[in-house]
């Protein structure tokens, strides 16, 4: 019954093409290693380097978008100061190329803006998205923002088609929010 | 002022700053969540580099293969900085694998507006 039930949500989750998914409390330190381990994967596949990087980095990006912006923290002080973030990240293949989906819980005061900054990204072109990059990484950060738009400029930038996200309620304070980036 | 050598971390690039000599190298990635960790003491150095106004020129040599958005934020301020600095002579040498189009476009981003700098983007095979 267990080995059935495991294998019956592994192959649930081979039959999406998914490559890796991680779930639970993001650190730093499993960031580097899930990184680590999806670009030998890749290379091992003969994946070009232009892929690998692009890939790679929407990975990191979004991984440091959990980190910090997560609504679902624990922190604490264990000899040093420790900071855990809940979220989810996967990484997969359809149709030849990879995508990278990241879920996490927000507060329903930041997702209008949130909203608004990708809503301003998806209607643009690779040209605008890299003019508004350019822009960006001119401006003095955001207060408060601790590098959230130029992070998701770099997300777009990176896309080969438009990016894909949503948002599901869970009560009156908290959305479930969901990023689909393709490569 | 002091040399400045830090050894490259899982996230962080090695930095090696001869001060005598004016040669700064950065190798390798950053990614760290805090930027400023890794740029923090770059730019001090810097400062007190561009401060002491004996007139040394300054090279720059960066062999980054990988950084995030925060350490490209932190890089674009370093460049305005040299860019601002009077009083000496600055050249910046960004070398990228002549396969990997991300560093060599971002070397491209960079050296937009610079002027007082000189800027080479130097593709290795």
């Amino acid at each position: 019954m267990l080995a059935q039930q495991y294998r019956a949500f592994k192959s649930e989750l081979d039959a999406h093409g998914i490559v890796f998914s991680f779930s639970g409390y993001l650190s730093e330190g499993i960031l580097y290693s899930l990184g680590d381990a999806l670009r030998q994967k890749m290379a091992l596949e003969d994946t070009d380097v232009t892929t690998i990087k692009k890939v790679f980095s929407v990975f990191v990006e979004q991984s440091q978008n959990i980190i910090r912006y997560s609504a679902e923290k624990v922190q604490g002080n264990l000899g040093k100061s420790v900071e855990l973030s809940s979220g989810m990240v996967t990484i997969g293949s359809e149709n030849g190329r990879f995508f990278i989906v990241c879920g996490n819980i927000i507060l329903e005061q930041d997702m209008e803006k949130l909203r608004g900054r990708l809503e301003t990204l998806r209607g643009m072109d690779r040209d605008a998205i890299k003019a508004y990059y350019k822009e960006q990484l001119r401006e003095p950060p955001d207060e408060g923002s601790r590098g959230a738009t130029i992070g998701l400029i770099e997300i777009a930038r990176r896309a080969s088609a438009p990016i894909e996200f949503d948002f599901d309620r869970i009560d009156a304070d908290r959305h479930f929010f969901c990023l689909k980036v393709s490569i | 002022m002091e040399n400045l050598i830090i050894a490259a971390s899982e996230r962080s690039p090695e930095v090696n700053f001869d001060v005598a000599a004016g040669i700064l190298q950065i190798r390798g990635e950053s990614y760290p969540e805090d930027a400023s960790s890794v740029f923090g003491p770059i730019f001090a150095a810097l400062q007190d580099f561009l401060g002491q106004g004996n007139g040394t020129p300054l090279r720059v040599d960066f062999e980054l293969i990988y950084f995030n958005s925060s350490s490209a934020k932190a890089l674009m301020n370093m460049f305005q900085m040299l860019e601002n600095a009077s009083g000496c002579a600055i050249v910046v040498n960004w070398q990228f694998m002549a396969d990997d189009e991300t560093m060599k476009e971002f070397g491209e981003d960079f050296s937009e507006d610079l002027s007082h700098i000189t800027f080479n983007l130097v593709s290795v095979s």
